[in-house]
């Protein structure tokens, strides 16, 4: 970045210094120190148990701390008394997606009691009540209680309660998570116009991609921060390039890579590597290098994103000791895929509908997953995933439609079906109070396992998920990750063909995540298990070999990723990112020059435009009689939530015009 | 004090509980559900027991003997058994409560003047019926027997039978049962307005204010300048309004279909129903406070409420037959002090010059549940 938003010598509204917090005997945050400067908005980013939520409650004053210092506006806030006095000037918005609002009451009963609550007069409140519910788009639902309300109309909804005081600092936990993907641009457009006029934001989020929304960030890990800045100088404390190619035999060509640059990953067919310190010709040249011999295509190099950043700190640090668990070959005899299934389709939905009462959750869903592919179902909470899972189990019958597990009719074969495949819920299902090996006992003996074939497997479950040495730990004392990787051992103690996994990492840090998928994908390429995913991560949804994006109780769009994303720049083509002086006069000038599809992204601006070179000029005319200079630009190609978003828009607009 | 910020927020929670379809059942339909199972499940009165005999005589007297058991309003005569081996399974079973065996000879060892021997088995797994079954069972044994005696006398002295009883029966007692002069469950309903009230409201104060704990409503307090005064007037006082409410539909359900008679002062009966009202919802309140989520707190408050209900509130034992330790328990919960107050309004017609004491134990209750409220809650909090 050209310029710092943030204006040197105004004091910082919110002043962090050593903090640190203590739940009973855990230590949950660890001397960490930031500044917000008045006008921004700043980021949190971690994964769960990082502590984010910590230090939005201390300082919106909600939360005592043990350790360490928070001025917020200039006071101390080291006392209930304290805390007090900045509370007027202060909106703070709890986790949960509008679970502080109250659902037996309308959208505008909502408002008018937070506006009471904060002694907002009867005339401000009016004027402020209608201009909120016009930038959130929810006049017509006024009269609807909240508990009918969409998971993105709450989010909104709760940031205009949030803000009906006018307060001069937001606090946000998590504003964005579970929300779909275009609720989760309108909710950035949003904030954006909101925050005008100088008000400062202090937003978490697990999402790492969403660092680009913040102009400053402080990445947190276990109550630290390890590392902050502005987004684009955190990407660069650890220059380099990522390398991304297919092969044939990506698991050895991950391997060669490994022993060259640490961090190689292989996705399906993909092998995405970091070569840090690297230009991109110097890294592609030596990638080849590595692989001579090898048959490797489409050598593509990029910059490195920021989980990637996060990893590479990780290890650095001395955090990440291995290199993740490493997956034992399967005894002979016990390979269940290798009981292949006759026609190779795994998991077959056809017009599946399910109803709740009026309310359809799941409307005319058809696919079908192949032995061995991983098959993504990506969708935010509410659109219908778990329903899905749900009827193709057994658990739930539909409303209408048919359903194919292993060949055996979903209606009537529960039982076959039940033997045929692993199931992994988003809470683990897990019995905390057993220690890691009674856990895996406990499911080897409801699925009826011998006690020779149990021990094997429990061999091979230990191994698998890297849980050596921690047999005899609780399992509700392990931190998310182990817990995650045992429940799924667990899911797969009786080598199943076919799994299920129902949001397995939500809340899960990268590396965690990187782990479980590298598991995944050797279980999908080496044993042919058919896996079927559902999550709500875009990321991730990339790793997939197939995926199905779901919206509203639809399929919208079904392909591979790759395939989704080229088809997208084909109609839609790239997206134009300009840097740019004050984004906000900016954008409104672009958007009056007719390129409607401009949006905020943090300082920056995002245009999909099927004319880069075109929208780039007339961004340039557009900006030229204010003076405003455009300070930088790239061109990349959409990624999987400019894919969503252009699908569930396109579907939008079918349905109007029809 | 902001009184706008308090109407706010009690008129939410207004709306909330209206709206709600569960929340409305448990305050208003729950507490008279109770009132109506109570009062159909519990009963003092023993009537009606399954009686068997045994009359392995089979003579005229024997049958005579019987026929007192058999047409008594207490007994249910549920027919002749063959012999003793017959009773074991019917008594275990429950089927009979009550069993009389008349030996062979009754009669002719009547006759002869020498003692007839009678055996009545009772079920003695409920030991306050049992004795009770017992009392009737020896009334009605001594009353053949003063029969039999007084036709002797009668007959060998030549005087009126009724004489011979009367000379037979010196000392005659008469008595009467003040307040509930048929010893019926008049005294059961009263207690049952108590039971009710002792029940409900903290389980419905404590689920209202710890699920907005659950959703992380609550911090829309926490994060605003609402005050804790403010916050528990505006969050709790709905409560209270509605345990009154109940209070009143309870007892218009008491004297009304139920008949209990009212001999006090209705606005006396008020004032200690609001009074107690709040001391229960205040239970739920520290509950509320102390517990973090919904179902810890629905443990906690059958936990805190139905124990001291059932044995130290005076509702099926008196409190002075405790022993000390106990009695220092029933001491320590309003429960006890609503039953006197209830007791003595409905029944006894006592007021405020009786039962002064009792009230002003419930202020002082009321009044300390209230103050831990106010310092248990906390906005600004360590988890």
């Amino acid at each position: 970045m050209g310029k710092s938003p943030v204006v040197k010598g105004m004091d910082p509204v919110i002043s962090v210094r050593e903090f640190t917090k203590d739940y009973k005997s855990v230590r949950a945050v660890r001397g960490v120190s930031f500044d917000v400067m008045p006008g921004e908005i700043y980021g949190l980013i971690g994964p769960d148990g990082a502590g984010k939520s910590s230090l939005l409650k201390a300082a919106a004053g909600v939360l005592s701390y043990n350790g360490g210092q928070i001025r917020v506006f200039g006071g101390i806030v080291c006392s209930e008394r304290a805390a007090e006095r900045i509370k007027p000037r202060i909106g703070f918005m709890p986790q949960g997606l509008g679970l502080n609002l109250y659902p037996e009451l309308s959208v505008e009963e909502n408002i008018d009691f937070f506006a009471r609550l904060m002694l907002v007069s009867r005339a401000a409140l009016a004027e402020r009540k209608e201009r909120l519910l016009a930038i959130t788009r929810l006049e017509r639902f006024r009269q609807r209680r909240v508990r009918h309300l969409s998971g993105g109309m709450r989010q909104k909804l709760g940031l205009a309660c949030t803000l009906i005081h006018e307060p001069e600092l937001l606090i946000l936990d998590e504003p964005t998570t579970g929300v779909d993907p275009v609720s989760r641009r309108d909710f950035w457009a949003i904030l954006a116009e909101l925050l005008q006029g100088g008000r400062t934001a202090l937003i978490s989020t697990s999402y790492m991609d969403e660092a680009s929304r913040f102009y400053r960030m402080s990445m947190l890990y276990e109550g630290r921060i390890i590392a902050g800045g502005e987004p684009s100088d955190v990407l660069k404390t650890v220059p380099g390039s990522i390398v991304s190619l297919r092969c044939d035999d990506p698991e050895r060509a991950a391997g060669r890579l490994k022993a060259v640059f640490r961090q190689a990953a292989v996705f399906g067919r993909e092998v995405r590597v970091f070569a840090k310190g690297a230009s991109p010709d110097e890294a592609a040249a030596r990638v080849s290098g590595a692989l001579s011999g090898l048959d490797v295509k489409d050598i593509r190099c990029s910059e490195p994103e920021l989980e990637d950043v996060f990893i590479a700190i990780m290890q650095e640090k001395g955090f990440l000791q291995t290199e993740g668990p490493a997956m034992p070959p399967v005894p002979r005899g016990e390979q269940a895929a290798r009981r292949a299934i006759s026609s190779g389709i795994a998991i077959e939905a056809r017009n599946l509908v399910r109803d709740f009462g009026s309310f359809r959750a799941v409307d005319n869903v058809s696919f079908q997953v192949r032995q061995g592919e991983i098959f993504g179902l990506l969708g935010a909470n509410g659109a219908g995933k778990t329903t899905v899972i749900k009827m193709l189990t057994g658990i739930m019958p539909p409303t209408s439609g048919m359903g194919w597990v292993a060949g055996a009719d979903m209606r009537r074969a529960g039982r076959e079906i039940r033997e045929n495949i692993g199931y992994m819920s988003q809470f683990f299902s897990l019995y905390n109070d057993l220690t890691v090996a009674e856990n895996i006992r406990l499911y080897a003996g409801i699925y009826g396992l011998s006690a020779r074939r149990a021990r094997s497997r429990a061999e091979w479950i230990l191994q698998m998920a890297g849980l050596r040495g921690y047999e005899s730990s609780l399992a509700g004392r392990m931190p998310v990750g182990m817990r995650q990787r045992l429940a799924l051992g667990c899911s797969l103690v009786h080598s199943p063909a076919i799994l299920f996994l129902d949001e397995p990492t939500s809340g899960v840090d990268p590396v965690g995540r990187r782990h479980f998928w590298d598991i995944l994908f050797t279980l999908a390429n080496r044993e042919g298990v058919a896996i079927l995913v559902t999550t709500h991560y875009m990321l991730e949804a990339g790793h997939c070999g197939r995926l199905a994006l779901m919206h509203a109780g639809r399929i919208i769009a079904d392909a591979p990723p790759r395939d989704l994303r080229l088809a997208v720049q084909e109609k839609a083509g790239p997206v134009l990112e300009l840097e740019v002086e004050d984004p906000f006069r900016a954008l409104e000038l672009i958007k009056g020059a007719g390129l409607t599809g401009a949006a905020l992204w943090g300082r920056r601006i995002h245009i999909l435009s099927r004319d880069p070179e075109l929208a780039l000029s007339r961004s340039r005319r557009a900006l030229l009689p204010p003076g405003l200079k455009i300070l930088g630009y790239s061109v990349r190609p959409p990624d999987t939530e400019d894919v969503f978003v252009y699908h569930v828009l396109a579907m939008e607009g079918r349905e109007k015009a029809a | 004090m902001e009184i706008s910020r308090i109407a706010a927020m009690a008129s939410k929670e207004w709306l909330e509980i209206t709206r709600d379809r569960l929340f409305f059942s448990l305050a208003f339909i729950v507490p008279l559900m109770l009132m109506l199972i109570f009062r159909f499940g519990f009963s003092f009165d023993v009537r009606n027991i399954p009686l068997a005999v045994v009359d392995y005589d089979g003579t005229a007297c024997s049958r005579d003997y019987a026929y007192r058991f058999i047409s008594s309003r207490y007994f249910d005569f549920k027919g002749y058994a063959q012999g003793e081996r017959q009773l074991g399974p019917l008594l275990a079973g429950g089927k009979v409560g009550v069993a009389i065996i008349i030996p062979a000879n009754f009669q002719r060892d009547l006759a002869a003047g020498l003692p007839a021997r009678v055996q009545a088995l009772i079920d003695g797994t409920f030991p306050s019926r049992a004795q009770t079954i017992k009392g009737f069972v020896l009334a009605i044994n001594g009353a053949a027997s003063l029969q039999r005696m007084a036709e002797n006398v009668s007959r060998t002295r030549g005087v009126s039978l009724s004489m011979a009883r009367r000379q037979l029966q010196p000392v005659r007692l008469e008595v009467r049962y003040l307040f509930d002069q048929s010893v019926s469950d008049w005294s059961l309903i009263p207690r049952l307005i108590m039971v009710v009230l002792m029940v409900s409201p903290p389980l419905l104060t404590a689920v209202g204010i710890v699920r907005e704990k659950e959703s992380g409503a609550i911090y829309n307090i926490y994060s605003s300048t609402v005050s804790r005064g403010e916050f528990l007037l505006g969050k709790f006082s709905p409560y209270i309004a509605i345990s009154f409410v109940n209070a009143m539909v309870l007892w218009a359900v008491a004297v009304g279909p139920f008949g209990a008679p009212f001999r006090g002062g209705l606005f006396f009966f008020i004032a200690c129903s609001f009074v107690f009202a709040a001391c229960t919802a205040g239970i739920g309140l520290v509950v509320s406070l102390l517990a973090s989520t919904q179902v810890s707190a629905i443990v906690f408050c059958l936990i805190l409420t139905f124990v001291p209900v059932s044995v130290y509130s005076g509702l099926l034992m008196p409190v002075a037959s405790l022993d000390a330790a106990g009695r220092i328990q029933a001491h320590l919960i309003p429960a006890m002090y609503y039953t006197d107050i209830v007791i003595g309004i409905f029944l006894k017609g006592a007021g405020v010059g009786v039962l002064w004491g009792r009230l002003a134990a419930l202020l002082v209750y009321a009044s300390a549940l209230m103050a831990a409220g106010y310092f248990l809650f906390r906005k600004r909090r360590a988890a």
